[in-house]
């Protein structure tokens, strides 16, 4: 691997460093919360609830991936093995400040002969899991039993926004929740999978 | 001695009530006022009296003294739950005139001492008690209020929602523990 994870880290804390803006953690708590809770008023389903953050998500991570580029110098990543770490060490860490922890899934048995080149983890079906420790989207929130029994993912923006982001880098991932402390597990945990690459398009009309 | 603690949202429903009984000493007070009463009263109230307190008390011997276990079924709780009402225009009468949040006794009912504690939320915490606590009643009053704010950052939670956390709960009776 060309950079390793404390490079990772240590360019995670200086972009986070180096932001002049900074939000309130508390207000940035709240205006989730508002938000989770009118989604709910309005769409009453806890599963459309689910999906609606996550097209919100999705739409804050084709944007975010631009600004993360910019700022980090982390090039283009060689498996996606180093993009679970990126994500966790550099993403996460620039952005809110926080660093889960990633743990590889274990590579998929090829479906045809691979021949040397390419290695396993750029096909489809690898997998990282990101465990978070603390949460900053959930800090006051205990959720109610009928949330509770309705199956709210409650910070499932997140789960959007890796999506939205992964996919202007030309990777189609699956993100989703396995398991959130406000449910009741022992740990809030993500996992994201890669479905494909992408290739990259030429737009229409330019022949 | 027994402690009974209500939580009222601005629209007087309430939230919230928990009874906790205090392993402290009992002043032996409790069991002369069951003589005191007027025989009319004492249907109603010496099941108060001798359930909750359980001090001396041929009825229910089986009970000791600061126990958890919940004594006296319904009959008791209704004249608490009625106690407390009737606090209710005491305190508002107390508020008109000056705004403090401890208002140490508003309101004295046969042994019964209700004291209240008005959040600047208009949210309201009535206690009642046996014996005079005035310190720890108040130390008791600004956690139950610290707890309550961190209840009220909840996005689930609105002015208005019973509440119905375990931790909360929890909490609160490690609070009157400390206390009462």
């Amino acid at each position: 691997m060309a950079t390793s994870s404390k490079q990772f880290k240590a360019i995670g804390e200086d972009i986070w460093k180096s932001r002049a803006e900074k939000t309130n953690a508390e207000l940035f708590a709240f205006t989730y919360g508002a938000l989770v809770v009118q989604l709910i008023q309005d769409y009453e389903d806890y599963d459309e609830v689910n999906k609606q953050l996550e097209k919100m998500g999705y739409n804050i991570g084709t944007r975010l991936i631009e600004d993360f580029l910019a700022k980090s110098s982390v090039g283009r990543c060689s498996d996606f093995r180093e993009v679970g770490e990126v994500v966790a060490k550099v993403g996460f860490k620039s952005f809110l400040n926080i660093s889960p922890t990633v743990i590889h899934g274990a590579p998929p048995p090829p479906a045809s002969p691979v021949i040397g080149a390419s290695p396993q983890s750029l096909l489809g079906g690898s997998s990282f899991t990101l465990t978070f420790d603390e949460n900053p989207l959930a800090e006051f929130v205990e959720l109610p039993e009928e949330v509770l029994e309705g199956g709210l993912w409650y910070s499932n923006v997140l789960c959007g926004v890796l999506r939205g982001a992964l996919e202007m880098v030309q990777m189609q991932v699956q993100a989703v929740f396995i398991s959130d402390v406000l449910r009741g597990d022992e740990s809030t945990e993500i996992r994201v999978t890669l479905i494909k690459h992408l290739e990259e398009e030429v737009p229409v009309g330019d022949d | 001695m027994s402690h009974h603690l209500f939580i009222l949202s601005p629209s007087d429903t309430p939230l919230y009530e928990l009874t906790h009984y205090s392993s402290k000493p009992v002043p032996s007070t409790t069991s002369p006022l069951a003589a005191n009463l007027p025989s009319w009263s004492t249907s109603a109230f010496a099941g108060t009296l001798t359930a909750l307190s359980g001090a001396s008390s041929t009825a229910q011997t089986h009970n000791t003294q600061g126990g958890p276990v919940r004594m006296g079924g319904g009959k008791d709780r209704h004249v608490i739950q009625m106690v407390a009402n009737a606090s209710l225009d005491a305190i508002e009468e107390v508020m008109r005139k000056e705004s403090v949040m401890y208002l140490k006794s508003v309101d004295k009912f046969n042994e019964w001492t209700v004291s209240a504690f008005v959040t600047p939320g208009n949210m309201k915490f009535i206690l009642l008690h046996e014996s005079r606590n005035d310190d720890g009643i108040k130390s008791f009053f600004h956690d139950v209020w610290e707890l309550y704010v961190k209840t009220m950052l909840n996005p689930f939670h609105t002015a208005h929602t019973p509440i119905r956390s375990g931790v909360f709960d929890g909490r609160v009776r490690a609070s009157a523990k400390k206390y009462l």
